[in-house]
């Protein structure tokens, strides 16, 4: 019994993470029928500019200088940044790269189709994968995590060990869909956001300024994965790789949410979670293979409920 | 949800383009360019040049899956994989090297129905997103799967089977032996999938591909084309995988991981979807890019280029360089 809450509390630690890239994928789904291959490379790019921001120059664990440390301590005032301070500063450079990505490429593939814009997320998931390789290297690195993670931070909860990060990591997510919530239901950009989520020529012709919406909208989606990078790598690790694995877990919490809704990417994200830690050691699914469970998962509610648990069954007109 | 704004892929041939006085030189120069470097090149050069006609013949099975039907495909690499592995097994039981080729080509085809039945079911870019998370998923299954694959170490393929034929003379020339065997296998697929996409088939998937409602009024079984199509382009990409392990004897897990996939992904969009031509093109964009960085000492990855390529390609040319290429030829509108 132990055990199984064990299971379960390590499992929710990564359902958090697929939890929100899945909400970024499902922001972006919303607002323009895309789905953004590159969410988790955007992560990524974010993450390493975590590392970097807090990272003293100097040699450290692998005996290679972190790439512009030098650069950072020279020009950025207090560097190296304490981990939240860190965490911030990359996601507002997460939001310029999501906006830059929106104004100068994603802009001109209105209207374009399906076909186009996987070519165009999946080059960008290459390029941005590439320049991470390219300036950072292809080692794993270990980013100083924001909340205490020694050996003795947990709570004990039913014999079982519940981690100081796990529990942040959730604080972290829930306040982030409250503050999404807030700015969605509360602002006159949320306004605007949901008017171009439901109809996006109607609103082009009552005056809603769609173009610089949908910037907001891919800046925040960037911003949520430099977040989620950043907490990974300081639970875990960095490499170039890391978030190509999660982009297929978020995908698939996202697929078996229902790709239209931000309830269903939360949910989705446990059910993947847990799915991984579950499964794998009742049914003696060797650990190599952990991400077989989830694409099963996924598989089986494409086959099932092609529109997901909470997603919206379009009607087709021809 | 509105009416759909167009009624077909604008940027993709309608037509195969019927076989103009341009094309037919352009083939009788090929034919006669691939009969040349037996002669004038290391058997090292030779080698390589077998794996560029190999990638060629895994591309056009990405470009017959999405260029011609529509469905995207990031999970090709798998089936290279499926062939290499199936071809090495085939090897290990004793069949001769035709047979082992035929039975890893139709292995992989089967394999690729399977995958993507539960996908059919659903449009567009599920497919994408399933193929894509088999192509992550397969390395680590491979590994796992350590008596057909050799497992973390990888395994090696029984080169004797690949010896040449006594009366051909080529006992101490194995490269040229097998740069043969890769080129009549290529042509001969070129040769089906021309003829496929020239006939009732070929139209039918291009017509699921502009518009699956209109295509299922007209009597195409939507479900069958695709499937269908899914099976061939497996089968295809299979035989390359099997091709490579004749000129690579030496097999491991972490040859196909995902970016294998999206590589050939990239150099079927780049060469340019919907035609055959595009294949070469893409292949070509896929050697050199490598190479001139390579030789300039530009980056540690070709990644960024081939991802740059891929969206500079389809804002400005989404047809690709076979689009390219076509696009000042005056005859052109004339033959269609």
């Amino acid at each position: 019994m132990e055990l199984f809450i064990q299971r379960c509390f390590d499992g929710m630690f990564n359902g958090a993470i697929y939890a929100s890239l899945a909400l970024a994928i499902v922001m972006i789904f919303r607002a323009t029928g895309l789905l953004n291959f590159a969410q988790g490379e955007m992560g990524l790019l974010g993450g390493y500019v975590t590392l970097t921001l807090l990272t003293p120059p100097g040699a450290t664990g692998v005996g290679v200088a972190v790439a512009g440390t030098e650069f950072a301590s020279r020009w950025i005032p207090f560097h190296p940044w304490p981990p939240w301070l860190a965490i911030v500063g990359a996601m507002a450079v997460g939001a310029l790269l999501g906006a830059a990505i929106e104004r100068f490429i994603m802009r001109s593939l209105a209207g374009k189709s399906a076909l186009s814009q996987v070519n165009v997320t999946i080059g960008l998931l290459v390029l941005l994968n590439g320049i991470v390789f390219q300036i950072w290297g292809p080692f794993a690195r270990r980013l100083d995590s924001p909340f205490p993670s020694g050996k003795d931070d947990y709570f004990a909860l039913f014999g079982a060990r519940l981690r100081y990060t796990t529990v942040g990591v959730w604080a972290v997510l829930l306040v982030a869909i409250v503050l999404l919530g807030l700015l969605i239901q509360h602002t006159k950009t949320g306004l605007a956001f949901r008017a171009v989520t439901s109809n996006r020529e109607g609103a082009a012709l009552v005056g809603v300024p769609v173009n610089r919406t949908l910037t907001i909208g891919w800046a925040i989606a960037a911003a949520i994965g430099a977040m989620a990078a950043s907490l990974i790598g300081g639970a875990r690790a960095l490499d170039p790789l890391t978030m190509l694995n999660l982009l297929i877990y978020a995908l698939a919490a996202a697929t078996i949410g229902g790709l239209d809704s931000p309830k269903g990417a939360v949910v989705g994200g446990l059910i993947v979670a847990l799915t991984q830690s579950l499964v794998p050691p009742y049914l003696g699914v060797p650990t190599e293979l952990t991400l077989l469970p989830p694409l099963g998962a996924m598989v089986l509610a494409l086959a099932l409920r092609p529109h997901g648990l909470f997603g919206t069954v379009p009607v087709n007109r021809v | 949800m509105t009416a759909p704004s167009k009624l077909r892929t604008p940027e993709l041939p309608l037509e195969s383009p019927t076989m103009n006085q341009r094309t037919k030189v352009a083939l009788g120069v090929l034919f006669v360019a691939v009969l040349i470097p037996p002669f004038v090149t290391t058997s090292l050069e030779l080698t390589k040049l077998s794996r560029i006609i190999v990638l060629v013949l895994a591309v056009l099975g990405v470009n017959l899956l999405t260029g011609y039907t529509g469905l995207i495909s990031l999970g090709h690499g798998v089936f290279v994989g499926v062939g290499s592995f199936a071809m090495a097994n085939l090897i290990d039981q004793g069949l001769p090297l035709v047979l082992a080729g035929v039975g890893a080509t139709i292995l992989t085809g089967f394999i690729g129905l399977l995958l993507g039945l539960p996908a059919l079911r659903v449009k567009g870019l599920y497919l994408a997103l399933v193929t894509f998370g088999t192509a992550l998923a397969f390395p680590p299954l491979a590994r796992r799967l350590g008596k057909l694959t050799g497992g973390v170490t990888g395994r090696t393929v029984d080169n004797d089977a690949f010896a040449p034929p006594g009366f051909l003379g080529l006992d101490d020339q194995v490269h040229v032996w097998r740069y043969g065997i890769c080129l009549v296998v290529a042509a001969l697929w070129f040769f089906v999938i021309r003829n496929l996409v020239n006939s009732r088939m070929g139209r039918a998937l291009r017509t699921v591909r502009d518009n699956e409602a209109a295509a299922a009024t007209f009597g195409v079984s939507v479900a069958q084309t695709k499937a269908g199509a899914l099976a061939i382009s497996a089968a295809m990409t299979g035989t390359a995988g099997a091709l490579q392990s004749l000129l690579n004897p030496y097999i491991s897990h972490a040859d196909f991981d995902a970016f294998l996939s999206l590589r050939l992904y990239a150099a079927a969009v780049i060469g340019g979807l919907g035609t055959l031509a595009g294949a070469i093109y893409g292949v070509g964009a896929l050697i050199l890019v490598p190479a001139i960085n390579g030789a300039l000492n530009l980056l540690d990855s070709d990644a960024v280029v081939f991802g740059g390529g891929l969206i500079v390609m389809t804002l400005i040319a989404p047809a690709g360089i076979a689009g390219l290429a076509s696009r000042d030829d005056p005859g052109k509108s004339a033959h269609r």
